[in-house]
Protein backbone atom coordinates (compact mmCIF):
# COMPACT_ATOMS: atom_id res chain seq x y z
CA UNK A 1 0.00 0.00 0.00
CA UNK A 2 1.45 3.31 -0.90
CA UNK A 3 2.14 5.54 2.03
CA UNK A 4 0.41 8.74 1.53
CA UNK A 5 -2.88 6.12 1.02
CA UNK A 6 -2.22 4.97 4.24
CA UNK A 7 -2.70 7.59 6.52
CA UNK A 8 -6.39 7.55 5.02
CA UNK A 9 -7.28 4.26 6.59
CA UNK A 10 -7.26 6.09 10.11
CA UNK A 11 -10.62 6.90 9.55
CA UNK A 12 -11.69 3.22 8.96
CA UNK A 13 -9.67 2.19 11.55
CA UNK A 14 -11.64 5.31 13.62
CA UNK A 15 -14.64 3.21 12.54
CA UNK A 16 -13.61 -0.26 12.76
CA UNK A 17 -13.88 -0.89 9.20
CA UNK A 18 -10.82 -2.85 8.95
CA UNK A 19 -10.41 -6.51 7.87
CA UNK A 20 -7.99 -8.56 10.04
CA UNK A 21 -5.17 -8.20 7.20
CA UNK A 22 -4.92 -4.13 7.03
CA UNK A 23 -5.89 -3.53 11.02
CA UNK A 24 -2.80 -5.53 11.00
CA UNK A 25 -0.73 -3.20 8.67
CA UNK A 26 -2.40 -0.20 9.88
CA UNK A 27 -1.74 -0.78 13.32
CA UNK A 28 2.32 -1.43 12.30
CA UNK A 29 1.92 1.82 10.41
CA UNK A 30 0.05 3.79 13.21
CA UNK A 31 3.10 2.37 15.71
CA UNK A 32 5.41 4.89 13.59
CA UNK A 33 3.31 7.85 13.00
CA UNK A 34 2.25 10.49 15.43
CA UNK A 35 0.15 12.23 12.56
CA UNK A 36 -2.67 9.23 12.62
CA UNK A 37 -2.38 8.82 15.86
CA UNK A 38 -3.80 12.24 16.43
CA UNK A 39 -6.40 11.89 13.79
CA UNK A 40 -7.60 8.16 15.42
CA UNK A 41 -7.71 9.92 18.73
CA UNK A 42 -9.68 12.79 17.32
CA UNK A 43 -11.70 10.50 14.90
CA UNK A 44 -12.82 7.77 17.77
CA UNK A 45 -13.74 10.99 19.45
CA UNK A 46 -16.10 12.55 16.46
CA UNK A 47 -17.28 8.92 16.06
CA UNK A 48 -18.23 8.30 19.63
CA UNK A 49 -20.45 10.99 19.28
CA UNK A 50 -23.13 8.97 16.62
CA UNK A 51 -24.66 7.12 19.11
CA UNK A 52 -26.28 9.97 20.43
CA UNK A 53 -27.87 10.55 17.31
CA UNK A 54 -31.07 7.98 17.99
CA UNK A 55 -32.58 7.72 21.04
CA UNK A 56 -31.58 4.61 23.32
CA UNK A 57 -33.49 2.08 25.19
CA UNK A 58 -32.92 1.46 28.60
CA UNK A 59 -30.78 -1.80 29.22
CA UNK A 60 -32.45 -4.61 30.98
CA UNK A 61 -31.60 -4.59 34.51
CA UNK A 62 -30.24 -7.62 34.96
CA UNK A 63 -27.60 -6.76 32.30
CA UNK A 64 -25.91 -4.40 35.18
CA UNK A 65 -25.69 -7.16 37.62
CA UNK A 66 -24.25 -9.60 35.29
CA UNK A 67 -21.47 -7.00 33.98
CA UNK A 68 -20.58 -6.62 38.21
CA UNK A 69 -20.62 -10.51 38.75
CA UNK A 70 -18.87 -11.02 36.07
CA UNK A 71 -16.04 -8.18 36.88
CA UNK A 72 -15.60 -9.71 40.72
CA UNK A 73 -15.49 -13.23 39.56
CA UNK A 74 -12.46 -11.81 37.36
CA UNK A 75 -11.06 -9.33 40.06
CA UNK A 76 -7.69 -11.41 40.59
CA UNK A 77 -7.13 -10.85 37.34
CA UNK A 78 -6.94 -6.99 37.48
CA UNK A 79 -3.51 -5.69 38.98
CA UNK A 80 -4.84 -3.12 41.71
CA UNK A 81 -2.24 -0.64 42.75
CA UNK A 82 -0.58 -1.67 45.84
CA UNK A 83 -1.32 0.87 48.33
CA UNK A 84 -1.13 0.35 51.75
CA UNK A 85 1.21 -2.53 51.81
CA UNK A 86 4.33 -4.19 49.93
CA UNK A 87 2.97 -7.24 49.02
CA UNK A 88 2.80 -6.77 45.06
CA UNK A 89 0.78 -8.60 42.69
CA UNK A 90 2.92 -10.55 40.60
CA UNK A 91 0.97 -13.56 40.57
CA UNK A 92 -1.75 -11.10 39.13
CA UNK A 93 0.65 -9.49 37.12
CA UNK A 94 1.28 -12.52 35.40
CA UNK A 95 -2.68 -13.23 35.06
CA UNK A 96 -3.15 -10.37 33.31
CA UNK A 97 -0.74 -10.42 31.24
CA UNK A 98 -2.12 -13.44 29.95
CA UNK A 99 -6.04 -12.17 30.07
CA UNK A 100 -5.31 -8.78 29.07
CA UNK A 101 -4.11 -10.24 25.76
CA UNK A 102 -7.13 -10.59 24.59
CA UNK A 103 -8.62 -7.54 25.26
CA UNK A 104 -8.57 -4.71 22.14
CA UNK A 105 -6.51 -2.00 23.32
CA UNK A 106 -5.73 -0.47 19.80
CA UNK A 107 -4.70 3.08 19.89
CA UNK A 108 -4.36 3.13 23.88
CA UNK A 109 -1.18 0.36 23.40
CA UNK A 110 0.56 2.14 20.78
CA UNK A 111 1.42 4.87 23.54
CA UNK A 112 4.58 3.21 23.86
CA UNK A 113 5.99 3.90 20.54
CA UNK A 114 4.96 7.62 21.36
CA UNK A 115 7.36 7.30 24.46
CA UNK A 116 10.32 6.49 22.44
CA UNK A 117 9.74 9.33 20.28
CA UNK A 118 9.80 11.69 22.73
CA UNK A 119 13.06 9.64 23.63
CA UNK A 120 14.82 10.20 20.47
CA UNK A 121 14.27 13.44 20.32
CA UNK A 122 16.21 14.09 23.11
CA UNK A 123 18.43 11.54 23.29
CA UNK A 124 21.22 13.41 23.81
CA UNK A 125 20.14 12.84 27.54
CA UNK A 126 21.17 9.32 27.97
CA UNK A 127 22.68 7.60 25.01
CA UNK A 128 22.94 4.32 26.98
CA UNK A 129 19.27 4.59 27.79
CA UNK A 130 18.30 5.24 24.16
CA UNK A 131 20.48 2.49 22.63
CA UNK A 132 18.34 -0.10 25.00
CA UNK A 133 15.01 1.37 24.10
CA UNK A 134 15.89 1.12 20.74
CA UNK A 135 17.23 -2.16 20.72
CA UNK A 136 14.22 -4.71 19.97
CA UNK A 137 15.12 -7.06 22.17
CA UNK A 138 14.81 -5.04 25.12
CA UNK A 139 11.73 -6.03 27.68
CA UNK A 140 8.79 -3.42 27.83
CA UNK A 141 6.73 -3.14 30.49
CA UNK A 142 3.73 -0.68 31.05
CA UNK A 143 3.62 1.27 33.85
CA UNK A 144 0.76 1.31 36.30
CA UNK A 145 -0.06 5.34 38.09
CA UNK A 146 1.95 7.04 35.30
CA UNK A 147 2.07 7.53 31.64
CA UNK A 148 5.30 5.48 30.31
CA UNK A 149 7.34 2.63 30.13
CA UNK A 150 9.46 -0.13 32.19
CA UNK A 151 12.61 -1.16 29.51
CA UNK A 152 15.00 -3.46 30.31
CA UNK A 153 17.69 -5.50 28.58
CA UNK A 154 17.30 -8.90 30.23
CA UNK A 155 21.15 -9.90 29.56
CA UNK A 156 22.60 -7.19 31.55
CA UNK A 157 19.38 -6.46 33.55
CA UNK A 158 19.78 -2.93 32.61
CA UNK A 159 17.01 -1.14 33.20
CA UNK A 160 15.53 2.67 32.50
CA UNK A 161 11.85 4.43 33.35
CA UNK A 162 10.66 6.33 31.32
CA UNK A 163 7.58 8.47 32.40
CA UNK A 164 6.09 11.18 30.67
CA UNK A 165 4.12 14.42 32.01
CA UNK A 166 5.69 13.54 35.38
CA UNK A 167 5.46 16.62 37.89
CA UNK A 168 8.29 18.22 39.55
CA UNK A 169 8.94 16.54 42.56
CA UNK A 170 8.36 18.92 45.37
CA UNK A 171 11.29 21.27 46.74
CA UNK A 172 12.26 19.02 49.62
CA UNK A 173 11.12 15.80 48.23
CA UNK A 174 12.34 13.54 44.91
CA UNK A 175 11.09 10.67 43.36
CA UNK A 176 12.76 7.51 44.24
CA UNK A 177 13.21 3.75 42.44
CA UNK A 178 12.65 1.08 43.43
CA UNK A 179 13.58 -2.61 42.12
CA UNK A 180 11.77 -5.35 43.85
CA UNK A 181 12.37 -9.06 44.20
CA UNK A 182 10.41 -11.22 45.77
CA UNK A 183 11.30 -9.56 49.74
CA UNK A 184 14.25 -7.56 48.40
CA UNK A 185 13.57 -3.91 48.03
CA UNK A 186 17.15 -1.92 46.41
CA UNK A 187 16.93 1.75 45.83
CA UNK A 188 17.63 1.86 41.95
CA UNK A 189 17.69 5.62 41.69
CA UNK A 190 16.80 9.42 42.27
CA UNK A 191 14.94 12.22 40.16
CA UNK A 192 13.04 15.41 40.35
CA UNK A 193 10.64 15.02 37.53
CA UNK A 194 9.01 17.97 35.58
CA UNK A 195 10.76 17.18 32.40
CA UNK A 196 9.55 18.70 29.49
CA UNK A 197 9.06 15.72 27.43
CA UNK A 198 9.93 11.95 28.79
CA UNK A 199 11.15 11.86 32.13
CA UNK A 200 14.41 9.21 31.60
CA UNK A 201 15.37 7.58 34.67
CA UNK A 202 18.71 4.50 33.95
CA UNK A 203 18.10 2.40 36.91
CA UNK A 204 21.21 2.14 39.30
CA UNK A 205 20.12 -1.13 40.47
CA UNK A 206 20.04 -4.25 38.34
CA UNK A 207 16.43 -5.46 37.04
CA UNK A 208 16.27 -9.24 37.28
CA UNK A 209 13.55 -11.12 35.76
CA UNK A 210 10.33 -10.85 37.58
CA UNK A 211 11.34 -8.21 39.18
CA UNK A 212 8.86 -5.32 39.74
CA UNK A 213 10.00 -1.42 39.62
CA UNK A 214 8.36 1.25 41.84
CA UNK A 215 8.47 4.62 42.62
CA UNK A 216 7.61 6.51 45.74
CA UNK A 217 8.62 10.01 46.96
CA UNK A 218 10.45 10.91 49.75
CA UNK A 219 12.91 13.68 51.53
CA UNK A 220 15.10 15.33 49.60
CA UNK A 221 18.20 12.92 49.24
CA UNK A 222 16.51 9.74 49.51
CA UNK A 223 16.17 6.83 51.76
CA UNK A 224 17.25 3.82 52.15
CA UNK A 225 14.67 1.43 52.39
CA UNK A 226 10.83 2.88 51.01
CA UNK A 227 8.59 5.12 53.67
CA UNK A 228 5.64 5.51 51.29
CA UNK A 229 3.25 3.63 49.26
CA UNK A 230 4.64 3.23 45.58
CA UNK A 231 2.54 5.73 43.40
CA UNK A 232 4.44 3.89 40.25
CA UNK A 233 4.70 0.54 39.60
CA UNK A 234 5.82 -1.71 36.43
CA UNK A 235 2.96 -3.94 35.05
CA UNK A 236 2.46 -6.73 32.35
CA UNK A 237 4.93 -6.74 29.77
CA UNK A 238 3.85 -4.84 26.49
CA UNK B 1 -25.14 3.30 45.16
CA UNK B 2 -22.97 2.43 48.22
CA UNK B 3 -20.62 5.47 47.56
CA UNK B 4 -20.95 8.44 46.81
CA UNK B 5 -18.84 8.72 43.51
CA UNK B 6 -21.62 10.88 41.23
CA UNK B 7 -19.14 14.03 41.51
CA UNK B 8 -16.70 12.36 40.01
CA UNK B 9 -15.29 13.07 36.60
CA UNK B 10 -15.36 10.15 34.10
CA UNK B 11 -11.91 9.78 33.77
CA UNK B 12 -11.40 9.64 37.56
CA UNK B 13 -13.51 6.80 37.93
CA UNK B 14 -11.35 4.84 35.15
CA UNK B 15 -8.58 5.55 37.54
CA UNK B 16 -10.82 4.02 40.77
CA UNK B 17 -11.35 0.96 38.30
CA UNK B 18 -8.16 0.90 37.44
CA UNK B 19 -7.55 -0.57 41.17
CA UNK B 20 -10.54 -2.82 40.77
CA UNK B 21 -12.96 -0.48 42.29
CA UNK B 22 -16.20 -2.45 41.48
CA UNK B 23 -18.59 0.72 42.56
CA UNK B 24 -16.84 3.00 40.33
CA UNK B 25 -17.47 0.49 37.19
CA UNK B 26 -20.91 0.33 38.70
CA UNK B 27 -20.96 4.42 38.00
CA UNK B 28 -19.27 4.32 34.77
CA UNK B 29 -22.07 1.97 33.68
CA UNK B 30 -24.69 3.71 34.72
CA UNK B 31 -23.21 6.77 33.22
CA UNK B 32 -22.88 5.02 29.50
CA UNK B 33 -24.53 1.65 30.04
CA UNK B 34 -27.64 2.88 28.16
CA UNK B 35 -25.92 4.63 25.31
CA UNK B 36 -23.75 1.97 24.79
CA UNK B 37 -26.26 -0.92 24.58
CA UNK B 38 -28.25 1.76 22.23
CA UNK B 39 -25.12 1.63 20.09
CA UNK B 40 -24.88 -2.15 20.39
CA UNK B 41 -28.21 -2.37 19.52
CA UNK B 42 -28.10 -0.91 16.48
CA UNK B 43 -25.06 -2.72 15.23
CA UNK B 44 -26.53 -6.28 16.22
CA UNK B 45 -29.68 -5.96 16.23
CA UNK B 46 -30.46 -8.52 18.57
CA UNK B 47 -31.38 -7.48 22.46
CA UNK B 48 -29.27 -10.33 23.81
CA UNK B 49 -26.04 -9.77 21.57
CA UNK B 50 -26.26 -6.38 22.16
CA UNK B 51 -26.37 -7.46 25.88
CA UNK B 52 -23.16 -9.64 25.22
CA UNK B 53 -21.40 -6.92 23.33
CA UNK B 54 -22.44 -3.98 26.42
CA UNK B 55 -20.91 -6.71 28.75
CA UNK B 56 -17.91 -7.44 26.84
CA UNK B 57 -16.87 -4.07 26.57
CA UNK B 58 -17.42 -3.27 29.75
CA UNK B 59 -15.60 -5.91 30.98
CA UNK B 60 -12.96 -5.00 28.42
CA UNK B 61 -12.75 -1.44 30.59
CA UNK B 62 -12.47 -3.44 33.89
CA UNK B 63 -9.39 -5.61 32.70
CA UNK B 64 -7.80 -2.36 30.93
CA UNK B 65 -8.66 0.45 32.84
CA UNK B 66 -4.63 0.28 34.19
CA UNK B 67 -3.43 1.65 30.46
CA UNK B 68 -6.16 3.93 29.76
CA UNK B 69 -4.38 7.32 29.13
CA UNK B 70 -6.52 10.09 30.23
CA UNK B 71 -5.12 12.71 27.88
CA UNK B 72 -5.30 11.11 24.49
CA UNK B 73 -9.17 9.95 25.06
CA UNK B 74 -11.75 10.96 27.03
CA UNK B 75 -13.40 7.61 29.19
CA UNK B 76 -16.79 8.01 27.09
CA UNK B 77 -15.27 7.67 24.01
CA UNK B 78 -12.54 5.07 24.92
CA UNK B 79 -15.38 3.04 26.40
CA UNK B 80 -17.95 3.35 23.58
CA UNK B 81 -15.02 2.47 20.96
CA UNK B 82 -14.11 -0.58 22.79
CA UNK B 83 -18.09 -1.39 23.04
CA UNK B 84 -18.36 -0.66 19.50
CA UNK B 85 -15.32 -2.95 18.31
CA UNK B 86 -17.46 -5.98 20.69
CA UNK B 87 -20.62 -5.46 18.49
CA UNK B 88 -18.52 -5.63 15.22
CA UNK B 89 -16.89 -8.50 16.11
CA UNK B 90 -20.11 -10.21 16.98
CA UNK B 91 -22.35 -9.19 14.13
CA UNK B 92 -19.15 -9.87 11.52
CA UNK B 93 -19.44 -13.66 13.15
CA UNK B 94 -23.35 -13.84 13.31
CA UNK B 95 -24.79 -14.12 10.17
CA UNK B 96 -27.03 -13.41 8.17
CA UNK B 97 -27.23 -10.15 9.17
CA UNK B 98 -27.50 -6.39 8.36
CA UNK B 99 -30.27 -6.24 6.06
CA UNK B 100 -30.44 -2.64 6.54
CA UNK B 101 -28.29 -1.04 9.24
CA UNK B 102 -30.11 2.41 9.17
CA UNK B 103 -33.36 1.17 10.01
CA UNK B 104 -34.02 1.78 13.57
CA UNK B 105 -36.75 3.83 13.94
CA UNK B 106 -35.99 6.32 17.05
CA UNK B 107 -38.85 6.32 19.90
CA UNK B 108 -38.85 9.65 21.56
CA UNK B 109 -39.09 8.97 25.21
CA UNK B 110 -41.52 10.86 27.29
CA UNK B 111 -39.98 11.00 30.55
CA UNK B 112 -38.58 14.79 31.41
CA UNK B 113 -35.45 13.93 33.73
CA UNK B 114 -32.40 15.41 33.59
CA UNK B 115 -30.58 12.70 31.66
CA UNK B 116 -33.24 13.00 29.21
CA UNK B 117 -32.78 16.38 28.25
CA UNK B 118 -28.85 15.86 28.56
CA UNK B 119 -28.97 13.12 26.18
CA UNK B 120 -31.77 15.02 23.46
CA UNK B 121 -29.32 18.54 23.78
CA UNK B 122 -26.45 15.59 22.39
CA UNK B 123 -28.89 14.37 19.88
CA UNK B 124 -29.96 17.39 18.83
CA UNK B 125 -25.91 18.43 18.42
CA UNK B 126 -24.70 15.61 16.41
CA UNK B 127 -27.53 15.12 14.24
CA UNK B 128 -27.24 18.62 13.16
CA UNK B 129 -23.34 17.87 12.32
CA UNK B 130 -24.18 14.95 10.40
CA UNK B 131 -27.08 17.16 8.24
CA UNK B 132 -24.16 18.98 7.36
CA UNK B 133 -22.17 16.57 5.39
CA UNK B 134 -22.60 15.79 1.96
CA UNK B 135 -25.09 12.52 1.84
CA UNK B 136 -22.17 9.97 0.34
CA UNK B 137 -20.06 10.97 3.15
CA UNK B 138 -22.68 10.11 6.12
CA UNK B 139 -23.72 7.38 3.98
CA UNK B 140 -20.14 5.63 4.17
CA UNK B 141 -19.68 6.52 7.83
CA UNK B 142 -23.15 5.66 9.13
CA UNK B 143 -22.85 2.48 7.08
CA UNK B 144 -18.89 1.45 8.46
CA UNK B 145 -20.05 3.04 12.20
CA UNK B 146 -23.58 0.97 12.63
CA UNK B 147 -23.80 -1.74 9.65
CA UNK B 148 -20.03 -3.08 11.21
CA UNK B 149 -18.80 -3.21 6.93
CA UNK B 150 -15.46 -3.30 6.46
CA UNK B 151 -14.22 -1.02 3.86
CA UNK B 152 -13.90 -3.29 1.45
CA UNK B 153 -17.55 -4.67 2.07
CA UNK B 154 -18.80 -1.39 1.61
CA UNK B 155 -16.96 -0.37 -1.98
CA UNK B 156 -18.84 -3.89 -3.01
CA UNK B 157 -22.21 -2.54 -1.52
CA UNK B 158 -21.85 0.52 -2.78
CA UNK B 159 -20.67 -0.55 -5.94
CA UNK B 160 -17.83 2.14 -5.47
CA UNK B 161 -14.00 1.71 -5.98
CA UNK B 162 -12.23 0.73 -2.60
CA UNK B 163 -10.27 4.19 -3.28
CA UNK B 164 -13.04 6.30 -2.89
CA UNK B 165 -14.90 4.70 0.44
CA UNK B 166 -11.45 5.65 1.87
CA UNK B 167 -11.62 9.02 0.93
CA UNK B 168 -15.71 9.10 1.31
CA UNK B 169 -14.56 8.06 4.50
CA UNK B 170 -12.12 10.12 5.82
CA UNK B 171 -13.35 13.10 4.36
CA UNK B 172 -16.16 12.68 6.04
CA UNK B 173 -14.87 11.72 9.76
CA UNK B 174 -12.46 14.89 9.08
CA UNK B 175 -15.74 16.98 8.74
CA UNK B 176 -18.00 15.60 11.51
CA UNK B 177 -15.00 15.89 14.01
CA UNK B 178 -14.62 19.75 12.74
CA UNK B 179 -18.55 20.07 13.36
CA UNK B 180 -17.96 18.61 16.79
CA UNK B 181 -15.84 20.67 17.47
CA UNK B 182 -17.43 23.85 16.93
CA UNK B 183 -19.74 23.49 19.77
CA UNK B 184 -16.97 22.17 22.15
CA UNK B 185 -17.45 24.60 24.73
CA UNK B 186 -21.28 23.80 24.54
CA UNK B 187 -20.69 20.46 25.39
CA UNK B 188 -17.94 21.27 28.33
CA UNK B 189 -21.33 23.17 30.02
CA UNK B 190 -23.30 19.61 29.48
CA UNK B 191 -21.01 17.37 30.77
CA UNK B 192 -21.55 19.11 34.72
CA UNK B 193 -24.46 18.39 35.79
CA UNK B 194 -26.00 15.19 34.71
CA UNK B 195 -27.65 12.74 37.20
CA UNK B 196 -28.45 9.16 36.53
CA UNK B 197 -30.91 6.79 37.74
Amino acid sequence: MERAEIHELSAAYALDALDANELEEFEEHLARCPECRANVASFRAAASELPYDTYAPEPPAALKERILVEATRERPKVVALPRRRWALPIAATAAVAAGAAAVGLGFWAVDLSQQVDDLEAQQERSEEVAIMVANPGSDRFSLDGANGVLVVDAETQEGALLISGLEEAPADKTYEAWVIEGESVSPAGLFAGGDDATTVVPLTAPVPEGAIVAVTIEEAGGVEAPTQDPFITSGEEA
Amino acid sequence: MARGLAHLSDEALVALVARADEDALAELYDRFGRVAYGLALRIVRDPALAEDAVQEGFLAVWRSAARFVAERAKASTWILTLTHRRAVDLVRREQPRRADPLDVAPHESSDDTEEEAWLRLRRTRVQEALKQLPDKQREALELAYYGGFTQSELADRLGEPLGTIKSRMFSGLANLRDLLVEDELEEEQWKEPRSTN
